[in-house]
C-alpha cells in the first residue's frame, strides 16, 4: 500500500515539475553597434502549455528608444517513450535605437507568467560612432569618385540650412532640412514630431512624395531632397536651439543574383542640432507708434475719392508690404476725425509662399457726415528695421477732403451703435431754483383740517336744505309768503309803467299789488277788503304810522278810481312817489 | 379798533416779505459761492437760512451737497436724509444719498429685502405726504358730495348707483387714510440717527466697561431704541445692537 502511494506521489511530482518547466531567455542580435544602427532585442518564452501570455511590457531602457515590436511563436512536438510532449516558443522582438555613444546596459527584465516571475539576464551593448555594419553599396547611378568614402555617415546625412544665425526677436529665420544621399532609398518617414520651442513656426514646405535633385556638396555629387522647410519667428531673446529632425530611411541593398530581389535596411538619421543667437529689440528710444513689426516694410496709402457729398462713403486703404512678422504686428492707429464716421477696418494679410514676405491691407470705409473741408491725418507706422538695427517710421500722405452738401441725411446704422458707458460718477448738482418757503406738512396744519370741517358741514347743511324743501312743498301760506315779494314787484312794474304815461290805471295796479302783497304776508285770502287788511295789520307788530300811511294810500286810490276827476296829472306823479316810499317801508317790516 | 388790527396785519406782511427777500438774497449768494467752488462759505450761508427756521427739502439737499464737497460724509448723509424726511419723493436727494453711502467705510444697503417689500417701500417713498394729504382731501370731498347728493336729490329715489360709488370712495378713503397715518408717523418719528464721528464702538451696556460688540464708522445710519444718560442703545440695519455714546451721532429730525 505504502509503495503504491510513493509511486503515485512520485508520478504526480514529476508531472508537476514537468508542467512547470518554462524558460525565459533574452538576447540581442548584436552587442556592438553604431549610433545610426538599430538593435533587435528579443525575449523568448518557451515551455509546455504556456497558454496565452500577454506581450511583456518593456520598461523604459536608458539610452535607447523603442521603435517597434513584433511577435512570433513556434511549437515543437516530441514523442518520448510513447508519451507526447509539446513545447511552445513565443518570441517578442523589439527594435531599439541607441541615443548615445558609449557602453550601455539593457537591464534585467522581469516577466510574470502564471504567477511566477522570471528575470532575464542583463545585456551589455557597445554603441560606437557611425555604423558598424558594412555600408550598403552606393547606388549604381553614382560613379565611384576617388575621394569618396564608403562610410555610411558620409553617404547618407541630413543637414539643416539656416538662413541667418544672428537675428532680432520676431525676425524670421528660414530653416531647410535637406537629405543628402548616395544610396538607393526605398522609403522615407519622419521619426516623431519636432517641437520648435521658443519660436513661432510657419510651415513652408513638406514633401508629398520622394523626389531627388542632384547637387554637389564638398565636391561630391548627392541625391538631395528637401525634407522640410519652416519659417521660424523667435519669440524670446538669447541662444535658441533649432531642433534636429529625425528620419527613418530604408535603403535598398543591391541584389546579387537573379532570384535575390534585395532587401531593405532601415537607418535612423538625425541632423546635427544647431542654434541661433537672438538679440532683443532695443527698448530705448522706442517710438510710441511702434507696432511690434520687425523686418523691412514699405507703406503706401490710397483714397478712393477726395470730392464727395454728405452721406457718401469712400475707402481709405493702407498697405504695408515687405518681409517680417506680417501676421503678428498691430495695425497702425487711425486718428478719428469728428465729422467722418469710420467703420471697422477690413484687414487682409497676404503672405507669400516663403511665409516671411507679403502684404497687409487695411481698408477703412469712411462715411462723410458733414459738409466742409477736412484733412485725413497722417498715419504713422513704426517698425524695427532688422538690417540697420533701428526703428523706422513710415508715414502716409495727408489727404484733403472736400465734402459738399448731399441730398441724403446721414442715418446711423444700429449695428455700429454702442451703449453709452459711464466715465465717472459724482453727486448731483445743487438745486438753484424754486421758492425757499418751508415745506409744511399739510397734516399738521390747522387750515387743512379746517377744510375738512367745512366739507363736513355740507352734510348738515344739505339735510337742512332738504328739510326746508319738504316744508315748502306742504305749506301753501309759506309759499304765498315767500312769493309775495315777486307779486308785488310784478304789480309795481306795471304801475310804474302806467304812471309814466299818466294813466289813471296806475292807481288800480298799485292798489291791487299792495293789497295782494299784504294779504299774502298776513296769510289772508286774496281779495280781502282793505279794511280787513288794515285791521289785521294792527294786530301785528307794525308801526301805527305806517298803517296810517297805507290807509291813506288806499283811500287815495279808491278816490282816484271811483270818483270822477279824483286825480290830476300832477297827483299821479306825487302819488307814485308816495307808493314807492310806502312799499320801501313795508318790505322792511317783519310780519 | 379795526384800524389797529389792519395796521398790525399789514406790518406783519411787510416784515414777512422783507425777511423772505432777505433769505432769497442769501440763498442766491450761497448758490453763487457754490458755483465758485467756495463750498465752506456757501455752506455757512445755507446754514444761516436753515437757522431762520425754514424747513425745505431743497435747502437740506443743498446743505448735504456742500458737506459732501468738504468731505464731511456723515453730515452730508444726515442732510440728504433730512431732505428725504421732508419730501420722500425727492429724487435728487435719494440719488445723492445712495452715492454718498458708497463713500462710507461700512457697507450699508438692504438689498436682502423681498421683492414685494421693496416695491411697497418704493411706492411709499414715491408719494410725498402732502400729495397724500391732497388726495385724501379730494376723496373726502367726493364722499361728502355724493352723500349730499343722496340727501338732496335722491331722497325719494333709487340710490344704488350713488351708494355703490360712495362705497368705493370710502374704501379708497380708508386706504389712503391708513397710508397717510403711516407716512405721518414716519415724518414725526425721531429714532433714526447718523454717526458723525469718524468711528464709534458699540458696547453691550451703557459704559465703556462692557464688552465691545462692534465698531461703526462715519455715515452709518441706525435706529435708536433706548436712552440711558449719556448712552443710547442703537440697532444697526443688519440686526446688530449695542450701546454707543450720545456725542457721536445726531438724530435725523426737522
Amino acid at each position: 500500500m505504502k509503495k503504491i502511494i510513493f509511486i503515485l506521489s512520485l508520478l504526480l511530482i514529476g508531472q508537476f515539475l514537468f508542467a512547470q518547466q518554462i524558460e525565459v531567455e533574452s538576447y540581442v542580435d548584436r552587442t556592438k553597434i553604431g549610433i545610426s544602427d538599430l538593435v533587435k532585442y528579443t525575449i523568448e518564452i518557451s515551455g509546455e502549455k504556456i497558454g496565452n501570455i500577454s506581450t511583456p511590457r518593456l520598461p523604459k531602457i536608458e539610452n535607447f528608444e523603442k521603435l517597434g515590436s513584433s511577435t512570433s511563436s513556434s511549437s515543437n512536438y516530441s514523442i518520448v517513450n510513447g508519451k507526447m510532449t509539446s513545447k511552445v516558443t513565443k518570441s517578442y522582438t523589439y527594435t531599439l535605437r541607441p541615443l548615445k555613444i558609449g557602453n550601455h546596459l539593457i537591464p534585467p527584465i522581469t516577466i510574470k507568467i502564471k504567477d511566477r516571475s522570471f528575470t532575464t539576464d542583463p545585456i551589455h551593448i557597445n554603441v560606437l560612432k557611425g555604423s558598424t555594419q558594412p555600408a550598403p553599396p552606393t547606388s549604381s547611378s553614382f560613379t565611384q569618385q576617388p575621394n569618396s568614402s564608403l562610410d555610411l555617415s558620409d553617404n547618407l546625412f541630413l543637414k539643416a540650412d539656416i538662413s541667418k544665425i544672428n537675428v532680432f526677436e520676431e525676425e524670421p529665420i528660414i530653416v531647410e532640412y535637406k537629405l543628402y544621399s548616395r544610396y538607393d532609398i526605398a522609403n522615407l518617414a519622419f521619426a516623431g514630431d519636432t517641437n520648435f520651442e521658443g519660436f513661432w513656426k510657419e510651415d513652408i514646405y513638406k514633401p508629398e512624395n520622394i523626389s531627388f535633385d542632384r547637387e554637389t556638396y564638398n565636391g561630391i555629387m548627392y541625391n538631395v531632397m528637401l525634407m522640410r522647410s519652416v519659417a521660424l519667428f523667435p519669440t524670446r531673446s538669447g541662444k535658441l536651439n533649432i531642433p534636429s529632425v529625425a528620419l527613418n530611411v530604408d535603403i535598398r541593398t543591391q541584389s546579387h543574383s537573379f532570384f535575390d530581389f534585395g532587401t531593405t535596411k532601415r537607418y535612423n538619421i538625425k541632423n546635427k542640432p544647431t542654434s541661433v543667437k537672438v538679440k532683443p529689440i532695443p527698448q530705448s528710444n522706442k517710438p510710441s507708434s511702434y507696432s511690434n513689426a520687425v523686418g523691412k516694410f514699405k507703406l503706401s496709402s490710397n483714397i478712393s475719392q477726395t470730392q464727395l457729398n454728405v452721406g457718401d462713403s469712400f475707402t481709405y486703404t493702407i498697405t504695408i508690404s515687405g518681409s517680417g512678422n506680417l501676421k503678428q504686428f498691430d495695425i497702425p492707429k487711425l486718428k478719428e476725425v469728428n465729422n467722418l464716421r469710420f467703420l471697422d477696418p477690413e484687414i487682409t494679410t497676404d503672405i507669400n509662399k516663403n511665409k516671411i514676405s507679403g502684404k497687409k491691407t487695411i481698408k477703412y470705409l469712411i462715411i462723410a457726415q458733414e459738409k466742409g473741408n477736412f484733412t485725413l491725418p497722417v498715419v504713422p507706422f513704426t517698425y524695427f528695421d532688422t538690417s540697420s538695427g533701428s526703428y523706422k517710421t513710415l508715414k502716409t500722405k495727408p489727404y484733403q477732403l472736400m465734402i459738399g452738401e448731399g441730398d441724403l441725411t446721414f442715418v446711423a446704422s444700429s449695428a455700429a451703435q454702442s451703449i453709452v458707458s459711464m466715465e465717472g460718477s459724482d453727486i448731483g448738482f445743487i438745486i438753484t431754483e424754486g421758492k425757499l418757503t418751508s415745506n409744511n406738512n399739510y397734516y399738521d396744519m390747522f387750515f387743512y383740517w379746517l377744510i375738512w370741517l367745512i366739507l363736513l358741514l355740507f352734510i348738515p347743511a344739505s339735510i337742512l336744505y332738504s328739510n326746508e324743501r319738504t316744508k315748502l312743498r306742504g305749506n301753501v301760506d309759506y309759499i304765498r309768503q315767500k312769493k309775495a315779494n315777486k307779486i308785488l314787484k310784478k304789480y309795481m312794474k306795471e304801475a310804474s309803467a302806467l304812471a309814466a304815461h299818466d294813466d289813471p290805471g296806475f292807481y288800480a295796479a298799485a292798489q291791487l299789488g299792495l293789497s295782494s302783497y299784504l294779504a299774502d304776508k298776513l296769510k289772508e285770502p286774496r281779495g280781502s277788503s282793505t279794511e280787513d287788511i288794515i285791521s289785521k295789520m294792527g294786530l301785528r307788530n307794525i308801526p301805527a304810522k305806517l298803517i296810517e300811511k297805507i290807509k291813506t294810500l288806499f283811500e287815495t286810490c279808491d278816490q282816484a278810481r271811483f270818483m270822477p276827476g279824483g286825480f290830476s296829472k300832477e297827483s299821479i306823479e306825487t302819488d307814485f312817489q308816495h307808493v314807492k316810499e310806502t312799499i320801501n317801508e313795508i318790505t322792511k317790516c317783519k310780519f | 379798533m379795526k384800524k389797529t388790527i389792519f395796521t398790525l396785519i399789514s406790518m406783519f406782511i411787510v416784515i414777512n416779505i422783507f425777511t423772505v427777500n432777505q433769505i432769497e438774497l442769501i440763498h442766491q449768494e450761497a448758490i453763487d459761492l457754490y458755483n465758485e467752488k467756495n463750498y465752506q462759505t456757501a455752506l455757512d450761508k445755507f446754514i444761516l437760512i436753515e437757522n431762520e427756521g425754514i424747513v425745505n427739502s431743497d435747502l437740506y439737499y443743498n446743505i448735504g451737497n456742500c458737506y459732501f464737497r468738504i468731505n464731511e460724509i456723515g453730515r452730508s448723509i444726515l442732510y440728504f436724509k433730512k431732505a428725504l424726511k421732508v419730501r420722500s419723493d425727492h429724487q435728487a436727494a435719494r440719488r445723492n444719498l445712495d452715492y454718498a453711502l458708497t463713500f462710507t467705510q461700512d457697507k450699508q444697503d438692504s438689498e436682502s429685502e423681498s421683492v414685494i417689500r421693496s416695491f411697497w417701500q418704493k411706492a411709499f417713498d414715491a408719494v410725498s405726504i402732502n400729495l397724500l394729504a391732497i388726495i385724501t382731501l379730494f376723496i373726502f370731498a367726493a364722499i361728502i358730495f355724493f352723500i349730499s347728493l343722496m340727501i338732496i336729490r335722491f331722497r325719494n329715489r333709487e340710490k344704488t348707483v350713488p351708494i355703490f360709488i360712495t362705497t368705493i370712495l370710502i374704501f379708497f378713503f380708508i386706504a389712503f387714510l391708513i397710508v397717510s397715518f403711516l407716512k405721518w408717523q414716519e415724518f414725526h418719528k425721531q429714532n433714526e440717527a447718523v454717526l458723525l464721528s469718524s468711528s464709534a464702538i458699540g458696547y453691550s451696556g451703557p459704559g465703556k466697561d462692557f464688552t465691545r460688540v462692534f465698531t461703526i464708522h462715519e455715515g452709518m445710519i441706525f435706529t435708536i431704541e433706548r436712552d440711558e444718560e449719556n448712552w443710547s442703545l442703537i440697532k444697526l440695519e443688519n440686526g446688530l445692537g449695542g450701546w454707543i455714546n450720545k456725542d457721536t451721532f445726531v438724530i435725523i429730525k426737522l
